[in-house]
C-alpha cells in the first residue's frame, strides 16, 4: 500500500510539472516557473550532498566547488573560448569531475569532522583562488556570457532564452540525474556504499574496498554539483565566485537534512519548501532567514531524518502493518527508492 | 623591511586574538565533540555588544567587563536550548550551529544593522618597536589576550570546575561515575567558549570592522588553528594560531593578502592529510 501511495504521489508531481508552464500561463504567473526551475537546480546540488552524506555517511561541507566549478567551466567555456552549447556543458561536467576526482583522492582519507573540515578547507582555498584569478574568472564581479543557442537547424533554432524551452530542458536534466541516483543507489555499488556508511571496518572485512567505493561516491556527488552549476550558469548566463563559498554547501546540507537524507527525494522536498518560503516570506519579512534556522534547529531536535522520515512513518503508520513499522524505522531506508515527494506547487 | 616586521607584529597580535577564539571553539569541540560553525559569530557577537555598550555609556573599559559576561549568560542559554538536545550527534551538531548561524546573523543585522561600522581604539597613540612606531592599542590587546588565556589556563588547573572539565573531557564515563553534575560542566564548558569568543571580540573590535558577517571570515582561521594545533590540544591551539597569523602577515608582505590566506589554507589541507591530529601530538595533553 505504501508504495502505491508512493508511486501515484511521484506520478502527480511529475504530471504537475509537466504540464506546469500551461498552469502558470493561464493563471499569469509565470514568474513562478523561474523558480521551479531554480528548485530542480538547486535539488540536484542538495542531490550531491546527499549522495555523500545519505548513502556514504560523508558530510561534505565542500560541494559548492564542484557547482561552481560547473558554472565557471560553463561561463569561461562559452565567455572566453567561445565553444558551443554542448562543449561548454561538457567543458563544465569535465573540470567539476576532474577536480571532485582530485581532491576527493585526499578528501576520502579522512572521514568524519575531518571530511568536513576539509571540504570546507579545499572549496575555500579554491573560492580564493577563483577570486584572485580576476582575468580569467572575474574576480569578485564573475563572468557573464550571452547564451548560445541549444541546436541550430536551418531556420529552427532551439534555445534556452525561451523561458519555457530552458525550464524543459533542465526538469529533462534534472529529472535525468535523479534517475541515474534511483539506478546508482538500488545498484550493488549503492548497496556496498550503505554498508560503509554503516559500519565501515565490517564493510572491508567483507572485502570491500573502502577507500575507493568512497572516492567513487565523491567524484559521483561532485558530478552532481557540476552538473547543478553548468544548469545555474546556463539559467543565470553567469558564473560567480560567490557560489563557491562554504555557504552554499551548507544550504546544500541544509535543504538536504531538512528534506531527509538518505532517501531519494528527500533534497527536492527540502529544497522545494525552504526556496518557496524564501520566495513568499523574503518580501514580507527582510529578516525570513531567522525562521530558516529555527526550522533547521527545530528539523535536527525533532525529526533527524527530515521530513521524507517523517512521510515514511506517517505512511507506515496508516497502513498498519507492524512488519512494515519495523522495517520503516531501520537505519537504512533503501525502499525509499520508491518513496516521492509531498506536492510542491503551494499555489498554482 | 618595516613593513615585514610591521605585518609580523600585526600578525603576532592577530594571532593571539585569535589564539583566545579558537581556544573557545577547541574546548566545545573537545568536551561536547560539537563543530561549531557559529563560533565566528559569537565573536562577531563580541565586537557588535562592544559597539552597543560603547554606544550606551561611552566606556570602552566598561566593554571589557560586560561583553565577556552577556557573552556567557548567551552561551548558557544557547547550550541550553539547541546544543544539549543534540548531544553526542557530532554530524548533525554541524547543521544545528549551521542553523544558529544563521540566526545570529539575521538577529544582528535586524538590531544592529547592515553597515559595517568602526569604533575608535580606547587609547590613541604609538611606541617604538623593532625601529617602527607600533600602535599602542594593538599592543594592549595583545596583553589583554596573553592575560586572558593565562586566566583560563589557571582555571582549567587551579579551580574545581575546571578539573571537573579536563575529568570529563579525558574520560566521560569514569567522570559521571565520580560525581562530576556533566550537565553543568557541559553548559559551563559551552558558555565559556562563548565567552572568550565574546571578549575576542571585545578586543578585536577596534582593529576590525563591526560589522555582522565578520564571523564568516574569523570562522576558518579559528578552525586553523584548531586543527593544525590538534582537536582538542589547548596549548597547540594557542601555539598553532600564533604561527599561522605571523605566516600570513609576513607572507602578505610580499603578496596579497589573497595569496596568503591560499597559502596557509594549502598548508592546513597539508596537516590535516599528513598529521590528521595535528602538528604538536604527544606535547601536552
Amino acid at each position: 500500500m505504501k508504495a502505491r501511495i508512493d508511486r501515484t504521489v511521484l506520478l502527480a508531481v511529475v504530471a504537475l510539472l509537466i504540464v506546469a508552464p500551461w498552469i502558470l500561463q493561464a493563471v499569469e504567473h509565470e514568474f513562478w516557473l523561474d523558480i521551479l526551475a531554480e528548485v530542480l537546480i538547486w535539488s540536484l546540488f542538495a542531490a550531491s550532498v546527499n549522495v555523500l552524506f545519505g548513502y556514504a555517511g560523508l558530510l561534505s561541507f565542500g560541494q559548492a566547488l564542484f557547482f561552481g566549478m560547473g558554472m565557471f567551466g560553463v561561463a569561461i567555456g562559452i565567455a572566453k573560448l567561445g565553444l558551443g552549447f554542448w562543449p561548454a556543458l561538457g567543458l563544465g561536467m569535465a573540470v567539476a569531475v576532474g577536480t571532485a576526482a582530485i581532491t576527493g583522492a585526499l578528501a576520502v582519507r579522512l572521514t568524519w569532522h575531518y571530511f568536513a573540515i576539509i571540504t570546507v578547507v579545499f572549496s575555500l582555498i579554491f573560492y580564493f583562488i577563483a577570486l584572485s584569478a580576476k582575468p580569467l574568472t572575474g574576480g569578485d564581479d564573475g563572468t557573464s556570457f550571452v547564451m548560445p543557442a541549444m541546436l541550430e537547424a536551418g531556420e529552427f533554432e532551439l534555445s534556452l532564452t525561451d523561458q519555457t524551452v530552458q525550464y524543459f530542458f533542465i526538469l529533462a536534466v534534472v529529472a535525468a540525474a535523479y534517475f541515474v541516483k534511483f539506478l546508482i543507489v538500488r545498484s550493488p555499488f549503492g548497496m556496498a556504499l550503505m554498508a560503509v556508511r554503516e559500519n565501515d571496518v565490517r564493510a572491508s572485512l567483507i572485502g570491500l574496498n573502502v577507500y575507493f567505493l568512497r572516492w567513487s561516491a565523491f567524484v559521483i556527488a561532485g558530478a552532481f554539483a557540476g552538473l547543478a552549476g553548468c544548469l545555474f550558469a546556463m539559467f543565470g548566463r553567469y558564473a560567480s565566485a560567490t557560489y563557491m563559498f562554504y555557504h552554499v554547501s551548507g544550504e546544500g546540507v541544509v535543504w538536504t537534512i531538512i528534506g531527509g537524507a538518505g532517501t531519494l527525494f528527500g533534497p527536492v522536498v527540502g529544497t522545494a519548501l525552504l526556496i518557496v518560503v524564501r520566495e513568499e516570506l523574503s518580501n514580507m519579512w527582510e529578516h525570513y532567514p531567522i525562521l530558516v534556522g529555527i526550522v533547521v534547529i527545530l528539523t535536527v531536535i525533532f525529526a533527524p531524518k527530515g521530513l521524507m522520515g517523517f512521510w515514511n512513518a506517517l505512511l507506515d503508520r496508516l497502513s498498519q502493518r507492524p512488519a512494515d513499522r519495523a522495517a520503516g524505522e531501520a537505519p537504512p531506508q533503501e525502499e525509499d527508492a520508491a518513496a516521492a515527494p509531498v506536492p510542491r506547487e503551494g499555489r498554482p | 623591511m618595516d613593513l615585514v616586521i610591521a605585518l609580523a607584529l600585526n600578525g603576532l597580535v592577530w594571532g593571539l586574538i585569535i589564539a583566545l577564539i579558537a581556544l573557545g571553539l577547541s574546548i566545545i569541540f573537545g568536551l561536547l565533540d560539537i563543530i561549531n560553525l557559529a563560533h565566528g559569530d559569537f565573536f562577531m557577537v563580541g565586537t557588535v555588544l562592544t559597539w552597543f555598550v560603547l554606544e550606551a555609556t561611552g566606556n570602552y573599559w566598561l566593554a571589557f567587563l560586560i561583553v565577556p559576561l552577556l557573552g556567557f549568560l548567551l552561551g548558557a542559554l544557547v547550550e541550553r536550548s539547541v546544543i544539549q538536545p543534540i548531544r553526542g550527534m557530532a554530524a548533525l551538531s554541524i547543521v544545528a550551529t549551521f542553523g544558529l548561524s544563521i540566526i545570529i546573523q539575521e538577529v544582528v543585522r535586524a538590531g544592529y544593522g547592515a553597515a559595517p561600522k568602526r569604533i575608535l581604539p580606547p587609547i590613541e597613540g604609538t611606541i617604538p618597536l623593532f625601529g617602527i612606531e607600533y600602535d599602542y592599542y594593538r599592543i594592549f590587546a595583545a596583553a589583554v589576550s596573553v592575560i586572558a588565556i593565562f586566566v583560563f589556563f589557571a582555571f582549567l588547573h587551579r579551580t574545581k570546575l575546571g578539573t571537573w572539565m579536563r575529568a570529563v573531557r579525558f574520560d566521560r564515563d569514569t567522570a559521571l561515575a565520580m560525581g562530576v553534575p556533566a550537565r553543568t560542566v557541559y553548559m559551563v564548558t559551552f558558555a565559556l567558549g562563548f565567552s572568550m569568543a565574546a571578549l575576542g571580540g571585545a578586543v578585536a573590535a577596534p582593529i576590525t570592522t563591526v560589522d555582522f558577517q565578520t564571523g564568516v571570515d574569523v570562522l576558518p582561521f579559528c578552525f586553523m588553528a584548531v586543527i593544525i594545533g590538534g582537536l582538542g590540544n589547548l596549548p597547540g591551539t594557542v601555539a598553532a594560531a600564533v604561527l599561522l597569523a605571523v605566516t600570513e602577515g609576513v607572507v602578505t608582505s610580499f603578496t596579497d593578502p589573497t595569496v596568503a590566506r591560499i597559502v596557509s589554507l594549502c598548508l592546513m589541507s597539508a596537516v590535516l592529510i599528513a598529521r590528521p591530529h595535528g602538528l604538536f601530538t604527544g606535547a601536552t595533553r
